[in-house]
This record gives structure tokens, C-alpha cells and sequence, in this order.
């Protein structure tokens, strides 16, 4: 059984790593989204720099909603639940 | 979430949702194309050192042989072996049978011909280039009907299979996303990551083998190319081997991940970051500096990213550490564990424009794409083989200690093959700083090619002793099995 500590080592690391992924790649992706509607404007043959970032956009817009339908969904209520079933299940299947 | 109790009830029996013989039929087909590509990698390493067996024969020649040592790893042996694993490991998580048996029967052929079309027009297509019917085609349909490969680096399948195979990418994902769909309750991260990398496989095919061949030129066709020739790593090979590991290793450990939300953590990250990240091949190229930086920064983020997964790991190995010397297929899956944060480290220096001007075009690159598809997928794929075989074949491994040879001779090789080929790539990267003519450069890399010749004879030796067992467990009598992994 985990010891509450662990447990609360465990959940500090996940919203420690979490945030910091969101945070400096967040800041580092939005100066360079600013930099791209730059050059797409200000420059004549800015736009071919398009294809790749739109290729990028629809591909995480498709996530991004997933992640939001999931979300509604109630997929993440109880995280830690899935890693329990998984093992419950494997083990039946082999009992069977 | 589903309560145990329900799924007590609802459980099926195994062999009711998995179709083993297929599991056993992509998993042959696999090791062919995995003996042809180290084959085709020894000529091509033979090539450099001057001693290409196979002269003057024009089919045979090793730049032929390059690509087809590239396509077969990726399209032959490591597809065939993830679509083995996936028709194990999707009907067992979901509980569900694939859409179609049939169709994955159909897909296992179809895949086949694909890989060995893709074979065939590397090799052939070229001679037949110059005919009469070909030009006037090209004429007449505005293509430039380029038989043999096309000009991007594992983009090469000719384009008259690009559309099929785009087919059996759509039939893969249909066939798998069913059962998926039909799944109760929260979902395990291996099925984020499943179904992720079935779109993202389809994306990244159409998007390297259709849009630089028709529809973008120069600058940014290239920058497009960048973004395949990584993405087809990153958002093909990579979700599909960490969805595998992160179901494998808690089954054979016997206890759950270390932490899931950190799992959906390092899966939602690569969602995010890792699209963008292919054009760090193409640094101080006319591509706009804003989508170099782009890559750079996407690069260091997806970093962070893998530290998570390889917390998560070491974490759940974490009181159990003896395991990783005990049991083979843990052996195999922690080794590739290691390989790929150093990978995934090097990665981080690599991308940065500093790192760039040393590195660019030398063999730097060829060791680090080594570590990465034979160190990390093919080593836990490896490890796959060696804990399902026994279960598939309902017999124990024929020789336990040839299975150790195997693992001995493809983890050390493939690391002396990393560590001679990243020194080669910074002599040469010094030689070409310093103005040195091209002939010093290739003299200064032999005593490395040819110890890279050393390396690969001894993974391909390790695959030999794979090859061997696995048959010779096929002959020998039915045992009482324990049906467990090599302990």
C-alpha cells in the first residue's frame, strides 16, 4: 500500500512537471507564434512559412479538442483509476 | 470507471478476443525484413570501407542498399512488429475484438506487398526510368512518374504505392480505433497513445509523401520534409512503443505505473510539442529563422517531456530493481529506457545552432538515428518477442543462454556502434572547420567505419542467435510451458 507521503511525493511531481512543460514552452511557442504572424504580414514572401504551421495547427487543434471532449467526458476524475483496471483485467483474462 | 466487479462478469476469454496466429505471422514477417535491413546496413557500412562485395552490378549497388536498410527497419520490421503487438494488446486492454478479423488479415498481406513494392521500386524502378511509356505518362498526367525512389529520406516508397499504402494506414486505424471506441470507463494511456499514433501516422504519411511531390517546391518543401522525416519517429514509432511499454512493463512486474496522471502528463506533451520539431534538421537553411527557433524550443520542451516518462519508469521499477537483471524482457525494455533519455539528451545539445555547426552531415547523426531505432525500438521490440514467443508458441525459449547472447550482442554493439560513430561525427565535424581537404576527412573517419563494421557484425550475430532459437523452439516438442518470460 502507498504511504500517503509517497502519494503526495507522486501528485507534487506530476503538477510540478506538468506546469513547468506548460509554462516556458507555452512562453517559447507563443513568442514565436508572434514572430510568424510577423513575417506573414510584414513580409511579401512570408507566406510559405504557412504550410508547416498550419500542418502543426490542425494537427494539435484535433488534440486540443480531444483533450477538451475527454476532459467533459469525465476521463480524468479519477487519473490514477485506469493503472488499477489495466492490471485487474490483464490478470482475469489470463484466469479465464 | 468501470468497477472490478462488472468487469469480473463482462471478461471474455482470451483466445475469443486474440487472434494469436496473426500476432505470430507479423511477427516472422518482421524478423525477415529486420534480417534484410542489417544485411543492407553491413553492405552499405562494407561500401564505406572499401570492401563492397557485391561491384558493378547495378541493382546491388549500396546506395540502393542504404534505402532499402532504412524502409525495411521502419516499414518491415518495426511496423510489422508493432501491428503483431497491436493485435495482442488492443483487444486485451479494451476487451473488445479488432473490427475485422478478416481485415487484419487483409491488411497483414496488403502490408507485405507494400513493403516489398517499396523494395522493388528502390531497387528496379530506375531501369526502367528512361522507357518510351514512362516519358509519356509523365506528359500526359503532368507527374514526373519517378519509378524508383523518391527524394526524401524514408519518404523513398515510390509514389505509385504512396496512395495504397495511405490505404492500409486507414484500414489500420479503423480496424483498431472499433474496438477502442467500444472500450468502458477511463481510458489507460497505452490507448491515448494507440490513438494518437493512428492519426498521426496517416497525417504524416500524406503530409512527407504527397505535399513535397506535389504541391510545394523549395524552401518549403523541405521545411515539410523536416517535419516528416522526424514526425514519422516521433508521432509513429514513438507513441506506438511507449503505449506498448507503458502496458508491458506493469504486467510484467506485477504492479501498476508509477503514476498515471504523470503518463497523460508526458502524453498530452507530446501531443503539443513534438509536431513542430522536425525542422531542427535543416538549421541555417533558407527556412525562416522563426521556425527554426520553433523547432529549437519544441525540441528542449518535448526534453522535459521524456524526463516525465523516464520518472515514471524508474519509478515504477523503483524496490524492484533486481527485475532489470533478472528478467530479459524487463532487461530489454529498461536498457532501451536508458538509451532513449540519452538520445533525447543528446537531442537537446544537438538542436541548438551552436551544436549544429560542428555536427551537421557527419556521422554524429547516423550514431544518434542508430541509438534511437535499433538501441531503443527494436531493442524493446526485442524484448517483446522474447516475452510473447513462449506464450504464442505455448513452449519455453529453446536455449535461454542464446537469448542472452542476443541481448549482450545488440545492446553493446548498437552502444560501441552510438560511441565510434558520435566521435567519428565530431573528427569530422573539427576536420571540416578547419578547411581540411575532403580527402582528410575520409581517411580520418576509416579506423570508425571500420569499427562500425565490428559493432554490426556483432548485433547482427546477436539477431542470429535470435533467429536460431526461435526456430529451433518452433521444432522442439510440446513442454510444460510456463508460458512466462525468460527469468
Amino acid at each position: 500500500m502507498e504511504s500517503k507521503l509517497a502519494k503526495q511525493i507522486r501528485i507534487w511531481i506530476t503538477i510540478v512537471a506538468g506546469a513547468f512543460i506548460l509554462i516556458f514552452s507555452g512562453l517559447g511557442f507563443g513568442a514565436k507564434f508572434i514572430e510568424l504572424i510577423h513575417t506573414f504580414t510584414g513580409e511579401s514572401d512570408g507566406v510559405f512559412a504557412i504550410t508547416p504551421m498550419v500542418n502543426y495547427l490542425l494537427a494539435t487543434m484535433g488534440f486540443f479538442c480531444m483533450l477538451i471532449w475527454a476532459t467533459l467526458n469525465g476521463m480524468f476524475n479519477d487519473v490514477e483509476g485506469p493503472k488499477q483496471t489495466m492490471l485487474e483485467r490483464d490478470e482475469m483474462l489470463d484466469a479465464k | 470507471m468501470t468497477s472490478s466487479k462488472t468487469v469480473q462478469t463482462d471478461i471474455p476469454r482470451h483466445e475469443d478476443i486474440v487472434d494469436e496466429r496473426l500476432v505470430r505471422w507479423f511477427f516472422y514477417a518482421s524478423l525477415v525484413y529486420m534480417g534484410i535491413s542489417m544485411l543492407g546496413g553491413l553492405l552499405m557500412a562494407a561500401q564505406l570501407v572499401h570492401w563492397y562485395p557485391i561491384q558493378n552490378i547495378e541493382f546491388l549497388s549500396a546506395g540502393r542498399w542504404r534505402m532499402i536498410h532504412t524502409n525495411a527497419v521502419a516499414y518491415g520490421f518495426i511496423a510489422n512488429a508493432f501491428l503483431g503487438m497491436l493485435h495482442w494488446v488492443v483487444p486485451r486492454l479494451t476487451l473488445h475484438r479488432v473490427a475485422s478479423v478478416w481485415l487484419s488479415y487483409f491488411i497483414f498481406f496488403a502490408w507485405q506487398v507494400i513493403v516489398l513494392s517499396t523494395a522493388g521500386g528502390i531497387i528496379f524502378g530506375p531501369a526502367f526510368q528512361s522507357q518510351d511509356w514512362v516519358m509519356e505518362a509523365a506528359r500526359n498526367l503532368h507527374i514526373s512518374m519517378n519509378l524508383g525512389a523518391q527524394g526524401l529520406e524514408w519518404g523513398e516508397t515510390p509514389f505509385w504505392i504512396d496512395p495504397v499504402a495511405l490505404l492500409g494506414l486507414a484500414l489500420v486505424a479503423f480496424n483498431f480505433l472499433v474496438p477502442i471506441s467500444k472500450a468502458k470507463g477511463s481510458l489507460y494511456v497505452t490507448l491515448w497513445y494507440f490513438m494518437a499514433a493512428f492519426v498521426w501516422t496517416f497525417l504524416t504519411y500524406a503530409m512527407g509523401n504527397f505535399l513535397p511531390e506535389y504541391a510545394l517546391a523549395g524552401s518549403s518543401a523541405g521545411a515539410v520534409g523536416g517535419l516528416f522525416i522526424h514526425d514519422l519517429v516521433g508521432l509513429f514509432v514513438t507513441p506506438l512503443g511507449w503505449g506498448l511499454m507503458y502496458y508491458l512493463v506493469p504486467i510484467i512486474l506485477k504492479k501498476p505505473i508509477w503514476s498515471h496522471g504523470l503518463s497523460l502528463v508526458g502524453f498530452w506533451g507530446l501531443a503539443f510539442f513534438y509536431p513542430l520539431q522536425g525542422i531542427h534538421h535543416f538549421l541555417y537553411t533558407p527556412i525562416p529563422m522563426f521556425l527554426q527557433y520553433g523547432a529549437v524550443i519544441s525540441t528542449i520542451a518535448v526534453e522535459f517531456v521524456v524526463a516525465t516518462v523516464v520518472i515514471n519508469f524508474f519509478g515504477t521499477i523503483w524496490g524492484d530493481s533486481r527485475m532489470a537483471f533478472k528478467n530479459l524482457p524487463i532487461r530489454w525494455f529498461y536498457t532501451g529506457i536508458v538509451y532513449y533519455f540519452i538520445t533525447c539528451f543528446q537531442c537537446a545539445l544537438q538542436v541548438t545552432l551552436t551544436f549544429q555547426k560542428l555536427i551537421h552531415f557527419t556521422d554524429w547523426v547516423v550514431g544518434h538515428a542508430h541509438l534511437v531505432m535499433f538501441g531503443v525500438f527494436s531493442q524493446w521490440i526485442f524484448g517483446m518477442m522474447t516475452y510473447l514467443i513462449p506464450r504464442l508458441l505455448k513452449k519455453d525459449w529453446y536455449s535461454n543462454r542464446l537469448c542472452e547472447w542476443h541481448y549482450w550482442c545488440s545492446a553493446v554493439g548498437v552502444f560501441v556502434m552510438f560511441l565510434d560513430l558520435t566521435l567519428a561525427g565530431l573528427f569530422q565535424g573539427y576536420y571540416w572547420a578547419a578547411l581540411q581537404p575532403w580527402e582528410v576527412g575520409l581517411n580520418g573517419s576509416q579506423p570508425f567505419w571500420i569499427t562500425r563494421i565490428f559493432a554490426g557484425l556483432a548485433m547482427f550475430f546477436g539477431f542470429l542467435c535470435f533467429v536460431y532459437n526461435l526456430v529451433m523452439t518452433m521444432r522442439k516438442g510440446e513442454s510444460n510451458a510456463t508460458a512466462t518470460a525468460t527469468a
